[in-house]
């Protein structure tokens, strides 16, 4: 997810109360591994699922890998970056 | 300290990407399906029961492969240029998964030769689209040449 998130931000995540929406970074169950979580960006939502997509398409693990994720798996929405001090900032 | 004790994440999420080789060919799901072929060939000249168990567990695993390789071409390798110039390879690597997965339940050696022609048609779009360039790595006589 380079360069909008780097290995090691802390990140605030809210839950959702509508459905996610195209361009949002969300925390998503990995459908192949419930025990995993990931942060990705919507690319689509449609019938209950939606399509996430990393932001390096080159190197990047998404629905292209593992097919829509169920909105139920959608755990929430990244919001804010409050870690490390240099990065501090909102996610959208 | 405390403080960043307690500020600390609970849950790590991952977001990293693979790291690209970016060594794509054609050629490893080949090698794959044409294991595929060669043992429905030795299990159909075969009468030996063991043999011919094995020989079907080996290929459902060699067609398993086969279709892993093409979904990596597939999504890995061609970017949204390559579709827009040749934009038969993504129903060329569709449908050859798809055989992948019929050659693995299947004795019959035609569908493992139609597997083998469609991964040379998607060799063929690979290498229009600058594959061999793009992504191998020359070999010795190839570079001496």
């Amino acid at each position: 997810m380079e360069p909008a998130l780097r290995a090691g931000d802390w990140i605030v995540v809210s839950t959702l109360s509508r459905a996610p929406r195209v361009g949002e970074i969300v925390l998503v169950r990995d459908p192949r591994d419930g025990e995993n979580v990931m942060l990705k960006r919507v690319a689509a939502v449609a019938d209950g699922a939606c399509t996430v997509l990393g932001d390096c398409p080159e190197g990047s693990t998404d629905s292209r890998t593992f097919g829509q994720v169920p909105l139920a798996n959608v755990l929430g929405r990244a919001i804010f970056r409050y870690g490390p001090i240099g990065r501090i900032g909102w996610l959208w | 300290m405390f403080l960043t004790r307690l500020l600390k994440p609970t849950v790590t999420a991952s977001a990293h990407c693979d790291l690209p080789c970016g060594v794509y060919d054609p050629e490893q799901a080949r090698i794959e399906a044409e294991s595929c072929y060669k043992i429905i060939e030795k299990y159909n000249a075969s009468s030996d029961e063991q043999f011919k168990t094995r020989a079907i567990v080996i290929k459902e695993e060699r067609a398993e492969l086969a279709k892993h390789h093409i979904d990596v071409l597939w999504s890995d390798y061609f970017k949204p240029e390559h579709v827009q110039k040749y934009p038969e390879i993504t129903e060329l690597c569709w449908k050859a998964a798809k055989q992948c997965s019929k050659v693995k339940g299947s004795l019959d050696l035609a569908e493992a030769k139609t597997l083998l022609d469609m991964i040379d048609k998607i060799a063929d779009v690979w290498t229009k689209a600058g594959g061999p360039q793009a992504t191998r790595v020359a070999k010795l006589a190839a570079a001496r040449a």
